[in-house]
């Protein structure tokens, strides 16, 4: 029996559903092994009796928590794709500064107070507001991984994330180190899966994927020290997708 | 009609972004018909403040999926204009190379993937794979292309990774470049099937026609994507500076999106002004293609606007060709430009599939942003289509509901508006 | 020895690249350092390269690399994925070359590995000496920086000229064939000498000691502070086994296609310094920290892998100096301050002798099984009965495990539960915990599964002949335990007094309870069973207890007793205090452990305890020979 499948997007570039179009001729694979009921991007119809939802982008209002607590309901596995959903991604930026500050900034004196649209709160990841199943990370997802995630799900078999550092995939790719051309990478840190695209194309890792769980901060940090990248721009670039995540 | 017909359509769908449809009508009279935008703001302008010139990139590309080449490639601007920097002629080739993968990429997606259901009557893509195989075979391919050449120039088409301050990280090789250039001549044919399929139902467009000020770069050497002045099928040319005067923004209430405004009530912007504005520079293959599909500037049927969109793909195929055949002969050295760090404000352009993007930066001394604006097409569209809706809903009010809803549907689908990416502001001074 | 002129050279080479049979790979620039890349033509190969950012092993082992490939549409459908295409490598340095020989020795050794051997058999390597040094190497110490042998040709390029060595008739005939040469002059084999007899002199390192002396200098400071020190700083990412010629460490795992059908099993890299290596699907990992990972590193090459093989396994490259980003993984430093070590109490590090056990069989491809049997025996352990499509028996000892494969979502390791002597078909114990044992838990009877082995040591049958036998078996520990348990009541007049001791969690966690009533009816046999706690509601009837609490009331003469115990990890600790209290002498202990396995022949490196491979030296282990090892228990 093929299961259901859904996708519902949130506060995104929605470049995570665009991941899953550009799997291009793989897509007719794809709906072979699940029924895709419901895709607002790419399909009229929809359907609330689906098995897996994947949602991407983050939490920013009240009627955006109701909506994605009621796809928590009909879903029997929710899976969080991309770093909006899984860890609140580039959106968080904004929870740096007072609410009411942005609110006043960016709608200025235009009148909404009690408009629902804009009755926005700090942003939140999905697995802040209901349980999440499985994590699909990365800015935006690798299309590739997507794949893997949904043949094991079809398959039966729960989809496992790498738990070492890009460092990994890096070398093995023979790349030159980005620290020995200037830059300085999060990569030994930050959860691998990607392949290390970002090193491979010479730029240093920006940490989208999300640190590794038992991340050497510490080791980091004189490394980076060493290479004379100051506290501030340390900070700067932790904080640009893992905003205030424990450990640093 | 005797009995009142109340349409909401709730999240359109084969759209970017969340947007309703609101249609109420009672006794042959129109009473309301809304564009309204819920997309979630997203607070951009909150996301860069205070961030260093260096992440200004990287933050911006997450402002949309599709135009993420675009957008990287107007803040790249815009930041080495306020500091100065000036970037190389192969930097510019190499530019424009990506810009035209975006634009193929986006425009095939839109075209195959959200308009031709509408266009053979179905719900989606998914069924025609068994009724229109070969098109849809033909369809995913191109869009393979694209993408295979938007990874092979950016690293990858979503968020790009080589696209640099002063230019790219990683240069594509000779053999790389010879061999997109093989695969982008293999396409032509492919391309004007496509071409070929979208004449055959234009029949199924609707007829309708509003003319409105189109806005979109110029420039008197080429289809202008990367660079260029502003454009005005009303006024003329101006200088990207200028940009502020043109795109007024208001607030609605319908609309979490501002609406912009400069001669008229609206404007329009996108492949078709760029077409109206820009048609005599199509290159041989561009014009072949507009000359299948029946266009010719200007074309006033905002419905059309995908059909330009076609022949814009024939065209950056060609372009991309062309370009190639630049690099090759110049070879490609991936030298970057020096970036020093000085103070400054600097404001770009860049057409991204969906329409003319601005960026404006002010950047202090020691490299923070305090100052930023980015003005995005379809944030420019929101009020076209609601003048568009207006002025179409009357003549629908005697077609059966479903039909009145589709076409409402396909006009919006029509302009290919990017939502999510649309809704914040303009005007933010950060302290 | 041949000499060409340069634009001879250069013909040669072009030549090779030209020829449709082989694909010639050699060293060529990559930004501002160098790799081992396919040759588009002969200008782009740089023999005065100082080092590459990856060895040559690359070619051998590649990072990523199919065993085989299968499709799960079909009951047992199972291809090898040989690699045939010949390949011509150039540019080689002498200590990637010793390097090479020291991977053939694991790969090609007494399991011969068929993809490496495909691999292996099909290049032909085209050594060269070297021209420039990195900073960091200290390959003139080591005695790697000139080779005798393992090349089939090795260039020498001077200045204005190439001088050939052939090593091989393979490399003389590939000379002949696409070639200009003369004979060598007396002056050019001079040039030659000259340079391989300055380069000691131009490094600009060396270690204080031999590296013959690196065993046994490592064999002391199994405990200096430097293993703290240096892992606080360190990232754990991989990148000095990545990097190293002689890590030959993998993974393994399956991948499915899209269409649900077609898959492959996978080979890629893997590295001892990642938090992973160690891990087994109950979800302990056995070398936890990042100390005891740096430390592991140091010992494999100094002094583990020199005791199996013969060979220091370092060859002073210098790759794992130069790209550590924390600057602690050089060996040279290391040796040198542990050799200047004034430690007070230097603890020595007892190491086993290695044993190797030849298994002579298929190596990666499983066999087709079917399961021919299928009994729950608690929510969470059911035991299998499987048979060999071929209908042979496997062949197995008590004490021994197998692969069970399952395509498309992987290996297990498991061991055998019934005794050789119940005929063709074996029985499995498994308890449901990971991705491949939740899948057997899905299959009816006549689903098809894959097994490799028997592997491991199997337990030691004529030591225990003659003795009184007390077994002690703990949770599923009881399922290899039972295979020697049934074997020693098969063969009942050998032994002399049996005792078996069983203890579980709970009354429903009994295992075997067809054995164990059986067991318990015997005459000759002193059975005794407890669990750990029980409810009142549960109508148990015996001992509770942890299975410690047996050990007290049994009365055997200690010398003369030999116990075995299977358990789960925390049990050993615990029961072996017991048993020594009761007088048992250490080498009257014998235990079964269990570790992370891929291969069961001692390649993926995952099962090490120290420089013992659990699959090869164990799983059966004599308490004696391991009970100093630090990474026992």
């Amino acid at each position: 029996m093929k299961p259901k499948v859904a996708f519902f997007d949130f506060a995104s570039c929605e470049g995570c559903q665009l991941q899953v179009v550009n799997l291009e001729e793989k897509i007719l694979d794809l709906v072979d092994i699940v029924q895709v009921v419901s895709f607002r991007e790419a399909m009229k119809e929809h359907s609330n009796d689906y098995d897996i939802a994947f949602v991407e982008g983050s939490i920013m209002r009240p009627m955006d928590e109701e909506r994605l607590i009621r796809i928590r309901t009909n879903a029997k596995i929710l899976v969080a794709i991309g770093a909006c959903a899984c860890s609140g991604g580039v959106n968080k930026l904004r929870n740096k500064w007072p609410l009411a500050d942005v609110i006043a900034e960016v709608y200025g004196d235009a009148r909404i107070e009690g408009n629902p649209y804009f009755d926005v709160f700090p942003t939140k990841a999905v697995r802040e507001v209901v349980a999440v199943d499985v994590y699909i990370p990365g800015c935006p997802i690798d299309r590739n991984e997507f794949a893997k995630t949904v043949t094991s799900l079809a398959f039966g078999r729960k989809p496992r994330l790498p738990n070492y550092p890009v460092c990994v995939e890096c070398k093995k790719n023979e790349n030159i180190c980005v620290f020995e051309l200037g830059q300085f990478c999060l990569g030994p840190i930050t959860r691998a899966g990607c392949n290390a695209i970002c090193p491979s194309n010479g730029e240093g890792c920006d940490g989208c994927r999300g640190f590794l769980e038992d991340l050497r901060v510490n080791a980091m940090k004189d490394i980076l020290r060493k290479h004379n990248v100051s506290l501030d721009q340390m900070m700067k670039r932790f904080n640009l997708y893992n905003y205030k995540r424990e450990g640093y | 009609m005797a009995s009142p017909i109340d349409i909401h359509v709730e999240h359109l769908t084969r759209v970017e972004g969340h947007g309703d449809i609101f249609f109420n009508a009672k006794e042959g009279k129109v009473e309301n018909v809304q564009w309204h935008v819920t997309e979630a703001p997203r607070f951009f302008e909150a996301m860069l403040r205070g961030k260093s010139y260096e992440h200004l990139r990287a933050i911006t590309s997450r402002i949309c999926g599709i135009c993420s080449i675009g957008h990287s490639l107007a803040s790249l601007k815009a930041t080495e204009a306020a500091l100065g920097v000036e970037v190389s002629e192969e930097t510019v080739l190499l530019r424009r190379l990506a810009l035209h993968g975006e634009n193929m990429q986006s425009h095939v997606l839109h075209i195959g993937y959200l308009v031709v259901p509408d266009l053979f009557g179905v719900g989606s893509v998914f069924p025609m794979v068994a009724t229109h195989k070969d098109a849809v075979v033909k369809i995913v391919g191109l869009h393979r292309l694209a993408n295979f050449m938007s990874d092979l120039i950016c690293g990858r088409t979503t968020h790009p990774i080589t696209l640099q301050l002063g230019g790219f990280s990683r240069v594509p090789t000779m053999g790389e470049l010879t061999d997109l250039k093989a695969r982008l001549v293999a396409s032509k044919p492919v391309t004007s099937e496509i071409a070929g399929v979208l004449a055959s139902v234009k029949g199924n467009v609707p007829d309708f026609e509003r003319e409105t000020e189109y806005i979109a770069l110029v420039d008197e050497n080429r289809y202008a994507l990367y660079d260029g002045d502003i454009g005005s099928s009303d006024t003329g040319s101006h200088p990207v500076s200028y940009y502020r005067s043109i795109t007024n923004e208001y607030v609605v209430g319908q609309s979490t999106a501002k609406y912009t405004k400069h001669v008229r009530d609206s404007y329009f912007v996108g492949a078709l002004a760029r077409f109206n504005l820009n048609e005599s520079k199509l290159n041989e293959f561009g014009r072949e293609t507009a000359q299948v599909l029946g266009m010719k500037a200007p074309v006033h049927n905002p419905f059309m606007n995908t059909y330009a969109q076609m022949v814009e793909v024939a065209d950056s195929v060609e372009d991309s060709i062309l370009i190639i055949d630049e690099l090759i002969e110049r070879g490609v050295t991936g030298d970057k430009a020096r970036v020093e760090l000085k103070p400054g404000r600097g404001i770009s352009a860049v057409e991204v599939p969906r329409g003319i993007l601005f960026h404006d930066y002010t950047i202090d001394s020691i490299g923070n942003c305090t100052k930023a604006n980015c003005i995005i097409p379809t944030n420019q569209n929101h009020a076209n289509i609601q003048k568009d809706m207006e002025e179409l809903a009357p003549g629908l009010v005697e077609l059966p509901e479903k039909e009145i809803e589709l076409t409402l549907e396909m006009l919006v689908r029509a302009y290919d508006p990017c939502i999510s990416c649309s809704t914040h502001y303009a005007r933010v001074h950060f302290v | 020895m041949r000499t060409m002129d340069p634009d001879q050279w250069k013909a040669f080479i072009d030549r090779l690249i030209e020829e449709p049979d082989f694909d010639v790979t050699g060293v060529t620039e990559k930004g501002s350092r160098f790799v081992f890349a396919p040759l588009g033509q002969a200008s782009e190969l740089r023999l005065d390269y100082d080092i590459t950012i990856l060895p040559p092993k690359k070619e051998l082992l590649p990072p990523n690399e199919d065993l085989l490939t299968f499709d799960i549409s079909k009951p047992f459908d199972v291809l090898a994925a040989r690699h045939e295409r010949k390949k011509v490598l150039v540019g080689v340095h002498p200590y990637d070359l010793i390097a090479i020989n020291m991977m053939d020795q694991v790969y090609l050794g007494t399991h011969v590995d068929d993809n490496y051997e495909a691999r292996r058999q099909n290049t032909i390597i085209i050594a060269s000496d070297i021209i420039n040094i990195p900073p960091k190497a200290f390959c003139g110490s080591l005695g790697t920086h000139t080779v005798e042998t393992g090349y089939d040709l090795l260039v020498t390029p001077l200045d204005d000229r190439y001088v050939v060595t052939e090593g091989t008739p393979a490399g003389t005939a590939l000379l002949e064939k696409f070639a200009e040469t003369r004979e060598s002059s007396r002056y050019d084999i001079e040039r030659v000498e000259k340079l391989r007899a300055e380069l000691p002199s131009r490094y600009l390192r060396s270690p204080h000691v031999d590296k013959y002396k690196w065993s046994e200098i490592l064999e002391e400071n199994y405990e200096h502070p430097l293993w703290e020190e240096n892992a606080r700083k360190c990232l754990t990412c991989g990148t000095c086994t990545l990097v190293c010629p002689t890590c030959v460490c993998y993974d393994v795992h399956d991948e499915v296609e899209l269409d649900l059908e077609r898959g492959k099993r996978k080979r890629t890299w893997d590295g001892c310094l990642l938090k992973e290596f160690t891990l087994v699907g109950s979800g302990e990992i056995f070398r936890e920290t990042p100390t005891n990972r740096y430390r592991h590193r140091y010992y494999r090459k100094g002094m583990y892998l020199p005791m199996r093989y013969g060979f220091v396994a370092c060859v002073g490259c210098g790759r794992c100096a130069t790209q550590c980003l924390a600057d602690i993984a050089d060996p040279l430093e290391v040796m040198n301050v542990l050799a200047s070590s004034s430690m007070e109490d230097k603890k020595k590090l007892p190491i086993p002798e290695v044993k190797v056990h030849g298994v002579k069989q298929e190596l990666l491809i499983p066999k087709a099984a079917d399961i021919i049997y299928k009994e729950p025996m608690t929510d969470i352990d059911t035991l299998y009965r499987i048979r060999l499509d071929s209908g042979e028996a496997l062949g197995h000892r008590p004490g021994q495990f197998i692969e069970l494969s399952i395509f498309g979502i992987g290996e297990a390791p498991i061991s055998i539960a019934s005794s050789p002597g119940s005929g063709p078909e074996f029985d499995l114990l498994v308890r449901k915990i990971g991705d491949v044992t939740s899948k057997l838990d899905t299959l009816a009877l006549g689903d098809k599964i894959g097994i490799r082995g028997p592997f491991g040591n199997g337990f030691n049958i004529e030591a225990l002949k003659g003795r009184n036998l007390l077994y002690v078996g703990g949770g599923c520990g009881l399922a290899p335990l039972r295979s020697l348990i049934n074997y020693s009541l098969e063969h009942r007049s050998e032994f002399k007094k049996i005792s078996i001791l069983y203890g579980c969690k709970d009354p429903s966690s009994l295992l075997f309870r067809n054995d164990l009533e059986s067991w318990g009816t015997m005459e000759d046999v002193d059975f005794r069973m407890t669990v750990n706690i029980c409810r009142s509601d549960e109508g148990w009837k015996g001992n509770i207890g942890v299975i410690t609490t047996l050990i007290p009331d049994i009365d055997m003469d200690p010398d003369t007793t030999m116990a075995i115990v299977v358990g789960p990890p925390v049990m050993y600790k615990f029961v072996i205090r017991e048993l020594k209290q009761k007088g048992i002498p250490d080498e009257n202990i014998i235990v079964s452990l269990e570790r992370r396995m891929k291969c069961g022949v001692g390649k993926c490196g995952h099962c090490q305890i120290n420089g013992v491979y659990v699959c090869l030296e164990g799983p059966v282990f004599n308490y004696a020979d391991i009970m100093g090892l630090p990474e026992a228990f």
